[in-house]
């Protein structure tokens, strides 16, 4: 007997250690280089060095390969497309310093003189060339990046600094676009040399900091770029940025001291850190915007009537007062109020049950009539929006029933199939800032997420748009799409969200981004 | 014993083919994870096909598996929707990670619950006996989410002891191993006290006293030595628990692990990350099972002999 408890205890250690030993071998592995150091620089935040604690890791840091704004928080100190946009959201040089359209559908580049990638490969026609080929190519077919590029045909070099981009079609937001994700510049020397793998893992670019180590889940340290084209930037020597998933757990370090700059705070993180006298509270308004969409097929809500008596039976300043803390701003559309289609002067619906009662006794809606309301079981938010539209809905008379659903589920099956209800609940981005892809994809015919909206005079309107570059035009007929689709109320806009990050108060120079992208080139720390 | 070994491993392999089909048809049926794969873009609807297209998303269920069974059969499982990534090494690189902080996680539970039931078996009845149960009630009672949490506001955050989050070295492992080993040491700490309670009425434990062997010695040397067998085997069968355990644990300290990867892959609908970690997790709790089994075999020739009717 002894023997063989002998014998089941060994091989119990026997795993242990082979688990231990495995692991400090993976762990190794995982990270780009050794870094024994970095737990006293963790616990002794040095000068000019910044930890940030942000939510996810993107997991591929190929820019044409993702499609999560996790990407963006961190790549945007490594990569640069040919423009940028500044904090207030203004086109800006970038890696172009100048641009023009020769005609309709050639846009020309001139390339900026002296820049050169992190491995030491200069930045040139060819890389531009190279970098788009690649993203209109086989290559980009597997990522989600080519399809906001279809507009362009090829790029052609014309000199070592001069690049003409063929379009196939106008594309009045290809300069956001180029602005934004999978357009920034690689190197085609070092992504010929070290393959698609190597590159998703160590990413180089021209930008501001280039990557030190990455470790999967865990962390990436980015240092000084020496050599970027910019005079006097970036300040910071080192940057950190840990990827810590649950707002608690964040907040933990940064009370802890751990991290600097918190990503992501919530609203009911507010108060802890406004009571901390070394932290500080930054808002930022965020081009994401909610609202509760219609199925326009349905009944009682196919009836114009019904979804305007909704709309003004919602009290969204009550709202926004209440359960968002004052953290979000009304919209009278389907966009933020930094989108270019904004229209100030359209009027919001504001509150009105009595109005509203009446709409629904025109429309012939009894009192009892019981409608679904959608939205994914996992925005605990928006669960306390819901309940509180349920109420307002039910002064008027009307049963809401809520439906909370897995968020995947949500957005992959139910909306496109027209399964989310009579109502749901509509969030989205709009990254280019311009009403164009929002308004094109929410309501033109027959789009993914647009089961059963349909007008022909949006679809006029939507075309007009579409169809030229004079941005006075474009307003125009943004103007009256607004217009057109407060008549028609497919959808409520309730509220545009505001961005919460905690900054310890050491650090300097630091402005939250509106779009997630973190431009850290200005920060430093005291 | 051969027939035993190849009738159980016959029944493992019926059970990951099982399992292989009940994944990849379950998380069809999730939705779509192109449309997922658009968050920082707004793709047109000829953009959401053509990419479904190039994922081989388009072809039918059952042609789809038929191509992954063959693939797994020579080892492969695929690569992500994401990165491209094989999940293979996407799995090699986490395992460490889980296993060492399940590792931590039993080790805290053994540390706690071996005292624990030894103290309350011998002094049965007593106020120490009194506090173990009501210890090891908490112990199942805690949501590990919330222990998670307190454990990182109390030592993290006011004391300061430990770092809250992240993976860098061993003091990075002490409080998700705390959070995960407390759980599972209620659970323990009563095992060990009933077994302890039971051997120590043995007739050989009087016959060891009556040699006039130190009291403490009998206690360790033979009274836990033959109460740890059920516990060994009960260790055993609570690894998968403890891996389940992980994948809370490892959201709330940001672990690195499995358990992370499952679900970032979960929510972005990742089906090869998903599949492939789930048969590969599946694998490896049929492969513990089965060595536990077999361990029984060699504890009690009994089980060996009867081993067809056990099951």
């Amino acid at each position: 007997m002894k023997k063989k408890v002998g014998i089941t205890t060994c091989s119990a250690l026997l795993l242990l250690a082979a688990a231990l030993g495995g692991c400090s071998g993976k762990s190794a592995d995982t990270s780009t280089q050794a870094n024994p150091q970095s737990k006293t620089e963790a616990q002794a935040p040095a000068k000019n060095e910044l930890t940030l604690g942000v939510n996810g890791d993107p997991h591929s840091w190929d820019p044409i390969d993702t499609f999560l704004l996790d990407w963006s928080t961190v790549a945007t100190s490594v990569f640069e497309g040919l423009v940028e946009r500044t904090t207030d959201l203004k086109i800006q040089p970038g890696l172009a310093e100048s641009w023009e359209f020769k005609d309709d559908k050639t846009l020309q580049f001139k390339l900026r003189k002296g820049v050169t990638f992190h491995n030491g490969e200069p930045f040139n026609a060819e890389a531009v060339k190279f970098t788009f080929d690649r993203l209109l190519g086989e290559e980009g077919k597997k990522g989600p990046q080519q399809a906001n590029y279809a507009s362009i045909d090829r790029v052609e070099v014309v000199d070592e600094f001069t690049v003409n981009m063929i379009l196939k079609e106008k594309d009045p937001v290809l300069l956001t676009k180029l602005a934004g994700y999978g357009g920034v510049i690689v190197p085609p020397k070092y992504y010929k040399e070290k393959g698609d793998e190597y590159f998703n893992t160590h990413p180089v670019g021209t930008g501001p900091f280039k990557m030190d180590s990455y470790e999967k889940d865990n962390k990436v340290v980015l240092v000084k770029n020496e050599s970027y084209w910019k005079q006097g930037q970036p300040k910071l020597e080192k940057v950190t940025f840990r990827f810590i998933p649950e707002a608690t757990t964040r907040l933990a370090e940064m009370q802890t001291g751990a991290i600097d700059i918190m990503k992501k705070v919530e609203i009911s993180q507010t108060e802890s850190i406004k009571g901390m006298s070394d932290l500080e509270l930054m808002q930022v308004g965020s081009p994401t915007v909610y609202s509760i969409r219609f199925n326009t097929s349905m009944k009682p809500v196919d009836n114009v009537k019904v979804r305007e008596a909704i709309a003004y039976a919602i009290d969204a300043d009550l709202i926004i007062e209440t359960l968002l803390g004052g953290y979000g701003k009304r919209v009278n559309s389907f966009q933020s109020d930094m989108s270019f289609g904004y229209d100030p002067n359209l009027p919001l619906r504001n509150y009105d049950p009595e109005k509203a009662k009446q709409l629904l006794a025109e429309a012939g809606v009894k009192e009892g009539t019981e409608l679904d309301l959608f939205l994914p079981g996992t925005d605990a938010t928006f669960k306390e929006v819901a309940q509180a539209i349920e109420m307002q809905l039910g002064q008027v008379g009307l049963k809401v029933k809520l439906n909370l659903v897995d968020a995947s589920t949500f957005t992959s099956d139910l909306i496109p199939k027209g399964k989310a209800g009579h109502m749901y609940r509509n969030g989205w981005g709009g990254w280019t800032l311009d009403f164009d892809n929002t308004a094109y994809l929410m309501y033109h015919k027959g789009e993914f997420w647009n089961p059963d909206f349909y007008d022909e005079k949006v679809e006029e309107l939507l075309k007009t748009e579409r169809s030229t570059f004079d941005q006075e035009k474009r307003m125009a007929a943004f103007k009256e799409l607004n217009q057109r689709l407060y008549e028609l109320v497919p959808d409520v806009p309730l509220y545009q969200t505001i961005n919460l990050w905690a900054v310890n108060k050491r650090v300097k120079g630091f402005q939250p981004p509106t779009d997630e992208r973190i431009d850290l080139r200005e920060a430093s720390v005291e | 014993m051969a027939a035993f070994l190849i009738r159980r491993l016959l029944h493992s392999v019926f059970v990951v083919l099982a399992i292989t089909l009940v994944i990849f048809v379950l998380v069809r049926m999730t939705g779509d994870p192109v449309s997922i794969m658009f968050q920082a873009g707004e793709p047109t609807k000829e953009a959401i096909t053509e990419l479904r297209k190039n994922l081989g998303l388009d072809e039918p269920v059952y042609v789809q598996f038929g191509l992954y069974l063959k693939d797994m059969f020579t080892g492969n499982f695929g690569t992500s929707f994401r990165t491209g990534e094989s999940v293979i090494d996407m799995m090699n690189e986490k395992m460490g990670a889980t296993l060492l902080l399940a590792f931590g996680g039993m080790f805290v539970a053994l540390l706690i619950a071996i005292p624990v039931g030894i103290i309350s078996a011998v002094y049965r009845g007593s106020v120490a006996d009194f506090f173990g149960r009501i210890f090891s009630l908490l112990g199942i009672s805690f949501p590990n989410f919330w222990l998670g949490i307190m454990l990182i506001i109390i030592f993290a955050v006011k004391l300061g002891w430990f770092p809250a989050s992240g993976y860098e070295g061993l003091e990075y492992l002490v409080l998700p191993s705390v959070a995960l080993g407390l759980i599972l040491s209620g659970i323990l700490a009563r095992l060990v006290r009933s077994s302890m309670l039971e051997v120590m009425n043995q007739q050989y434990i009087n016959t060891a006293r009556s040699k006039g062997i130190k009291e403490w010695l009998v206690i360790i040397k033979h009274g836990l030595r033959n109460a740890l067998i059920p516990t060994v085997t009960f260790i055993g069968l609570q690894f998968g628990t403890l891996l389940g355990g992980t994948v809370i644990i490892e959201q709330v300290f940001s672990w690195p692990g499995i358990g992370r990867m499952l679900i970032d892959a979960i929510s972005q609908r990742d089906f090869p990350v998903i599949q492939g970690s789930v048969i590969i997790l599946s694998f490896l709790m049929i492969f513990v099972n089965l060595l536990v089994d077999l361990s029984y075999g060699f504890i009690d020739p009994r089980i060996r002999q009867g081993g067809g009717k056990s099951e």
